[in-house]
């Protein structure tokens, strides 16, 4: 290649790029008037890693907005909906909340799907002093410590211990009382949080830890990790995986044969409806934690109505057809703003901060109040059993009885079958 | 124009640039202009590399974060603020290219490309198991409530990547148009033939790499500012060495210009497809945009234009 003069008219065409960039950014600032809708913004992911996650989030966020469009608005005006995909990308989500409240003024923001999408707005919330109701942020507030942020999973003011507390309450409810635990996880963001709560649990119920190793998140055979937990022979295995490894897990488990008391704890992706069908009877005696599911003591008032307008969408829009583990709260997310702001009469955000705080409300998951750092007051973390499972259809997960509830007492709607090997 | 002229003109965008955070409310501007201004800084050290010296980099990402990174552990170990944090970034990623230099630069076309997209995954994997910056949990950093001068902290972000992206341009012109810049010129054309008139190809090399290096650092340093909350999958996100390719490609790779028009066009795309396409599609601009170029305008713009314009008709 030729070694070439640079052409004559540089300048011109720097300043040109620059003009051209100046006019790339200063496109459609929207003009708001006085009875317009109420907009709420929020980021989603719609592409990228958490997409179908996000996806059935956003149809049960629109759900909402029909609903209540339909029963006459919030305030009495009509709810719009302004959302952009972030692409499962935190670098993108800075750019879009500062749009939705510059560009496109909207009244109010809730989040994306998911923590690493959700921390990167909380700064701007703060900057704007406006509330950010959270889907599902594990811990996401724990360091900027904003008080209008309050976040909808139910894992209370703690969420790495709760999310194995149930798990060590029921596995030392068993008799004769377990005395061993292996500990195994992913080597990956929740799975390394959840085993650290794990292990505070085992050592506050006496149990000694024989086993506590994470795998490569990679790692798709899972036999030399059993036959290694096998070898300590521990009465309590407890697991923390993402949705593939879960699988592996599992299949993994039920052919080289687990004598355990108790398996299960923190296996993300068993709730999922792919995995259920896939997975079958191999379930049938996992004791698994769970955000809800079809029992008698979790029929809450308004869940069902919501679930079938879900299910009728869910399907053609390929998203999870039953939609028991996240869906719901993203539904309870919006009603809880939108019963604030009915009840300040009002989009002060401070006044629906004061009153989102201080009020419990009635949601399709439950009743819900917060405590001091916007996670639920008190963990409603559940221990589940999957039982009687007989095959791989989906309907059976409509059921009462497939998943039985162990733990809170509260809710609880069946009884543990110990040891493992028992009740597969 | 000569360098002094250019020095002031750099010096005067810069000025404009801090006179906008004044002049400006809207805060998006300043989030959008503050990643195309990225863009212009990671596109530019890559073409030192890239598109002066002829070695196609894949591994833009690993620099990239591994400036973001650097951040994070110096801020996890002294409050510093970012002003003090950007040089050290810089350095860590110009001895990171200096090694690379070294390990890699008997490596030549296609195999040099593989290597510095392994490089990227050796550096993610590392970052994913240091328990310091967070590990694969990712880690937070939260800005400073106030800085000095400016209203609010993103005006600052904005400003401190203008005044990159003016360093990052005004080496990469004052690179072009010296005995340095002619070296690398004469490596890109035929190392063989550089090599035995004379040319010092493996020192002008590494002074390449180690620039290039440096300066994606720089682009990186203040990224954890701009998300406050950084974890592996974001930071060596594909998108940075997907653009740090196609836009000097795009703009014209032989030229300083090359990769700041680039920038300025696909970055601004980018900007606008997110919030109006609104989906991952908006890299899919970069793919069709790339095959378009690399067919129709191998030179990229500056290239087209020069050749549109030329009087020679060789050229």
């Amino acid at each position: 290649m030729q070694q070439r003069r640079i052409f004559g008219g540089t300048r011109r065409f720097f300043f040109g790029a620059m003009l051209a960039a100046f006019a790339l950014v200063s496109i459609g600032p929207a003009v708001q008037a006085e009875d317009d809708p109420i907009r709420i913004g929020f980021g989603m992911a719609l592409t990228g890693a958490l997409a179908g996650a996000g996806k059935a989030a956003l149809i049960s966020i629109e759900i909402w907005r029909d609903d209540i469009n339909a029963a006459g608005g919030l305030l009495g005006r009509p709810v719009e909906l302004v959302f952009y995909d972030d692409q499962t990308n935190p670098a993108k989500v800075p750019g879009i909340y500062t749009k939705l409240i510059n560009i496109d003024r909207v009244d109010l923001i809730v989040s994306g799907y998911g923590s690493a999408t959700i921390t990167p707005a909380i700064p701007i919330a703060m900057n704007y002093d406006m509330v950010f109701m959270s889907l599902f942020g594990l811990a996401s507030n724990e360091e900027f410590g904003y008080d209008r942020y309050f976040q909808i999973l139910p894992a209370g003011p703690e969420p790495r211990i709760e999310w194995s507390r149930g798990f060590f309450e029921v596995a030392m409810r068993a008799d004769p009382k377990p005395t061993t635990v292996a500990l195994v996880g992913a080597d990956a963001e929740f799975p390394r949080n959840a085993l650290i709560g794990a292990r505070a649990n085992a050592e506050a119920a006496g149990l000694e830890i024989v086993y506590d190793e994470t795998y490569p998140p990679t790692t798709v055979d899972f036999s030399p990790v059993i036959r290694k937990i096998q070898s300590v022979n521990p009465d309590v295995v407890y697991v923390a995986s993402y949705p593939p490894d879960s699988a592996g897990i599992v299949r993994s488990v039920t052919e080289l044969g687990l004598e355990a008391k108790l398996f299960g704890g923190g296996m993300v992706g068993v709730q999922f409806a792919s995995l259920m069908e896939a997975l079958g009877p191999q379930l049938n005696g996992i004791v698994n934690y769970d955000f809800w599911v079809p029992e008698p003591t979790l029929n809450f008032p308004g869940i069902n109505a919501f679930l079938e307008k879900y299910q009728a969408i869910a399907e053609d829009a390929g998203v999870d057809p039953l939609g028991y583990y996240l869906p719901p709260f993203a539904y309870a997310n919006m009603q809880i703003l939108a019963e604030a702001v009915e009840a300040t009469g009002g989009l002060d955000q401070d006044q629906i901060a004061d009153y989102i705080r201080s009020n419990e409300f009635e949601t399709v998951v439950g009743d819900v109040s917060f405590g001091a750092n916007g996670e639920w007051a008190k963990s409603r973390m559940l221990m589940v059993q999957y039982q009687g499972i007989e095959d791989q259809s989906l309907e059976q997960f409509t059921e009462a009885g497939t998943r039985v509830v162990l733990y809170p007492e509260d809710w609880q709607s069946g009884k543990l079958i110990a040891p493992y090997s028992d009740a597969k | 124009m000569s360098h002094r002229t250019f020095f002031f003109v750099v010096l005067g965008l810069v000025l404009v640039s801090l006179g906008l955070t004044k002049a400006i409310e809207n805060e998006y501007y300043f989030f959008a202009g503050y990643v195309i201004l990225q863009y212009i800084v990671l596109a530019t050290a890559w073409n030192i590399l890239g598109g002066f010296t002829g070695y196609v980099n894949f591994g833009s990402a690993g620099f990239f974060a591994a400036g973001a990174y650097t951040t994070v552990a110096v801020v996890k170990w002294v409050d510093l603020p970012l002003l003090a944090l950007i040089p050290l970034s810089g350095i860590v990623c110009g001895l990171i290219g200096l090694a690379t230099g070294y390990l890699t630069l008997r490596l030549r076309g296609v195999y040099f490309a593989i290597a510095t997209l392994a490089l990227a995954i050796v550096l993610e994997t590392i970052i994913a198991n240091w328990e310091h910056v967070g590990g694969a949990a990712g880690a937070f950093v939260i800005r400073p409530k106030e800085v000095m001068f400016f209203d609010s902290y993103v005006e600052f972000l904005f400003w401190t990547m203008s005044l990159l992206a003016a360093i990052a341009v005004f080496a990469a012109r004052y690179i072009q148009h010296s005995r340095f810049g002619r070296g690398l010129a004469a490596i890109r054309d035929d190392e063989g033939v550089a090599e035995s008139m004379g040319v010092p190809t493996l020192k002008l090399k590494l002074m390449s790499t180690t620039i290039s290096g440096a300066l994606m650092g720089l682009a990186g340093a203040p990224f954890v500012y701009y998300v406050t909350y950084i974890d592996p999958p974001s930071a060596f996100n594909l998108e940075y060495a997907v653009n740090a390719v196609a836009m000097p490609m795009i703009g014209g790779p032989t030229s300083w210009l090359g990769p700041v028009i680039g920038a300025v066009l696909l970055g601004g795309a980018q900007q606008i497809a997110t919030v109006t396409i609104s989906s991952e599609l908006n890299l899919l601009i970069v793919g069709i945009m790339l095959v378009v170029f690399v067919i129709v305008a191998p030179d990229g713009i500056v290239g087209l234009v020069r050749r549109l314009f030329s009087k020679d008709p060789r050229a």
